[in-house]
């Protein structure tokens, strides 16, 4: 079963793209969440340019407008970054289709749900249940419904990625009942 | 309960569901898995991460030489040997190496490798083009291939369905690179059409050729559309026989299908369209940047390289002579298409016209070899990317047009409107 979750979001409709969340100087650096997470988002916003600047502010959830994380990078840091940052779900608009296959192959879901920014400020606390897919702003009262999350998004968060998910699935006979 | 699209009636075929909804996730059973000569070795070395060395079905994992060959470099060279090795190792029963080789996309359509109401993958962005025999095609990673070369399967969020309803008469030397262009300028490449499936329906659809909607649906990528897709017809019906691997059968969307959005275009309003340097979707009327000057031309890529296109650049450039102060080059998009090319008279045409012909492969179009962009070159290119840098120097110009356009442009050396012709 997996559990609701609750914090703090982050908030905002500017575009977000890849190479803001992850600036140039980092894209070749190695995939290790703690590292790509010293410096994620700092090309969002100047109060994340500094180290660990977007982690410290404890954030669960990031809720964003069209094309979160578009631009048409595939860099995997995007995702290990957030994720390193503390980051749970993101909600937004659209997602950039390369990253929302990164994000899912490590676990972390990306949600759709349209409209949602408009309800949300950053600092507001939200509850969400990837069971069901209910978004609660704890803060406002206002609730949003998307879809649920797939369980098995939560699994291959769990074996630490796509690649170890599919490994343990073959190991114990059940990748022919992935649908 | 409202009905699907055809999108969501082949996610909900091949998940083993009775219906989907866009956003869901599913696994797919996926009909063929393509991998190619850049990112081939390493989505074999993938595949043996998993523990893997038997690929999920020999004939359905497809190898294609395309965006190195012939090699340009000594490095490139040995990772093609290499590469090589792989296939052989893994017995894989259709490799299109040098020899055998065209871009990925056009030898997946083009040797029936692709069929209708399936999900084929490929590690290359334009697998969208094998929409035009109306089927899902999609680009991957190297992880999300290599576990599709090892189970079979591969997961999908199925999209929100959008429609283009295109009605109207084509004008003459306007083709379904115009109609691309033109889409692009309407919805740019960060609009809303990210993550969509786009589907092309109409009487002016049902009017173009496997080429033509082979275009349109590879485009549709740049678009940042998740697929592009065509419901299969007597046109794909034609097409397939004698071609297609394994059976198929007709799939097209539900009349009450949900639509995010619907869009009418009407053909016979769009004429010629240019895309001018660096931004894809800055996009106007031949009209506007007609006596541009450029020096080289380029016609090929998996986006313009087929048969028709070169009939096109062959029509027009017949019994005279590319101007003098152009560069015209031209790389058929499979040995297919070269050898039809060939059969049919164009390239000697061609090259008694000037243009210069080279073996198939994906050539500069990324900027790897072949007619690579140098400093301050002005390109006037038939393929489907024009960011600084695209096709080599930072400091070359790039801008797109159909096949009709390079052809009359290189007579003229300057941009120019085919319809125009003397
Ligand atoms: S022709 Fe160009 S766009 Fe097409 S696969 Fe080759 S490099 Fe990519």
């Amino acid at each position: 079963m997996i559990q609701p979750l609750r914090g703090i979001a982050w908030a905002s409709e500017k575009y977000v793209y890849a190479f803001d969340i992850i600036v140039q100087r980092f894209w070749t650096s190695p995939i290790d969440p703690v590292e790509n997470a010293k410096w994620v988002m700092a090309g969002v916003d100047e109060e994340f340019n500094k180290e660990n600047g977007f982690r410290d502010k404890g954030y669960t959830f990031i809720v964003a407008g069209h094309n979160f994380a578009g631009g048409g990078k595939s860099i995997e840091h995007v995702v290990t970054g957030l994720m390193g940052a503390g980051i749970k779900a993101v909600f937004a608009d659209s997602f950039s289709r390369l990253q929302f296959r990164n994000a899912t192959n490590y676990g972390l879901p990306f949600i759709t749900c349209k409209g949602l920014v408009q309800h949300v400020k950053t600092g507001d606390e939200l509850e969400f249940d990837p069971s069901t897919g209910l978004i609660k702003n704890i803060t406002t009262g206002f609730e949003a419904q998307a879809l649920p999350v797939a369980p098995f998004v939560a699994e291959i968060a769990a074996a630490g990625g796509l690649m170890q998910f599919i490994k343990n699935k073959i190991a114990d006979g059940t990748v022919h009942e992935l649908r | 309960m409202s009905g699907m699209t055809i999108t969501e009636k082949i996610m909900a075929l091949r998940s083993g569901r009775d219906r989907v909804r866009p956003g869901e996730l599913v696994w797919a059973n996926v009909h063929t898995v393509m991998t190619m000569d850049y990112l081939g070795k390493q989505t074999f070395a993938a595949l043996h991460e998993l523990g893997v060395h038997e690929v999920f079905d020999r004939d359905r994992v497809i190898c294609v030489s395309d965006h190195l060959v012939p090699p340009p470099t000594p490095q490139f060279a040995t990772m093609l040997n290499e590469w090589r090795e792989l296939v052989k190792q893994h017995s894989i029963t259709y490799f299109y190496d040098l020899g055998k080789q065209g871009i990925a996309h056009q030898i997946m359509v083009e040797q029936g490798h692709v069929v209708p109401g399936t999900v084929s993958i490929g590690t290359d962005s334009h697998a969208n083009t094998y929409g035009a025999v109306g089927a899902v095609g999609n680009a991957v990673s190297v992880s999300d291939a290599a576990v599709a070369m090892a189970i079979g399967k591969c997961w999908f969020r199925v999209p929100e369905s959008v429609k283009f309803y295109v009605t109207g008469t084509w004008q003459p030397y306007v083709m379904a690179k115009d109609l691309s262009l033109h889409i692009m300028g309407m919805m740019h490449w960060n609009g809303h059409l990210i993550y969509k499936a786009l589907e092309f329906e109409g009487p002016a659809i049902t009017a173009l050729d496997m080429a033509g909607r082979m275009t349109l649906c590879n485009m549709t990528v740049d678009l940042g559309a998740k697929n592009g897709i065509i419901a299969p017809d007597h046109v794909t019906q034609a097409y397939l026989h004698g071609r297609a691997k394994t059976d198929w059968s007709m799939i097209a969307s539900d009349s009450d299908a949900e639509y995010e959005a619907v869009y009418e275009i009407d053909v016979t309003n769009i004429g010629p369209m240019v895309a001018r340097p660096d931004k894809l979707d800055d996009v106007v009327p031949i009209e506007h940047v007609k006596g541009t000057k450029f020096n080289k031309a380029f016609v090929g890529t998996c986006t313009n390289g087929r048969l028709e296109d070169i009939a096109v650049l062959a029509h027009i450039l017949q019994g005279k002579h590319v101007h003098p102060d152009v560069n015209v080059l031209l790389v058929p998009a499979s040995q297919q298409v070269y050898l039809d090319a060939l059969k049919a008279g164009y390239i000697t045409t061609l090259v008694e016209a000037g243009v210069a012909v080279d073996t198939p492969s994906c050539a500069a179009c990324a900027g790897i070899h072949t007619g690579v962009a140098g400093d301050g070159d002005v390109i006037l290119s038939a393929g489907n990317r024009n960011m600084k840098g695209r096709m080599g120097s930072k400091n070359a110009q790039i801008y797109l047009s159909s096949p009709a356009v390079v052809a009359a442009s290189a007579l003229k050396g300057v941009i120019a409107d085919p319809r125009e012709l003397s």
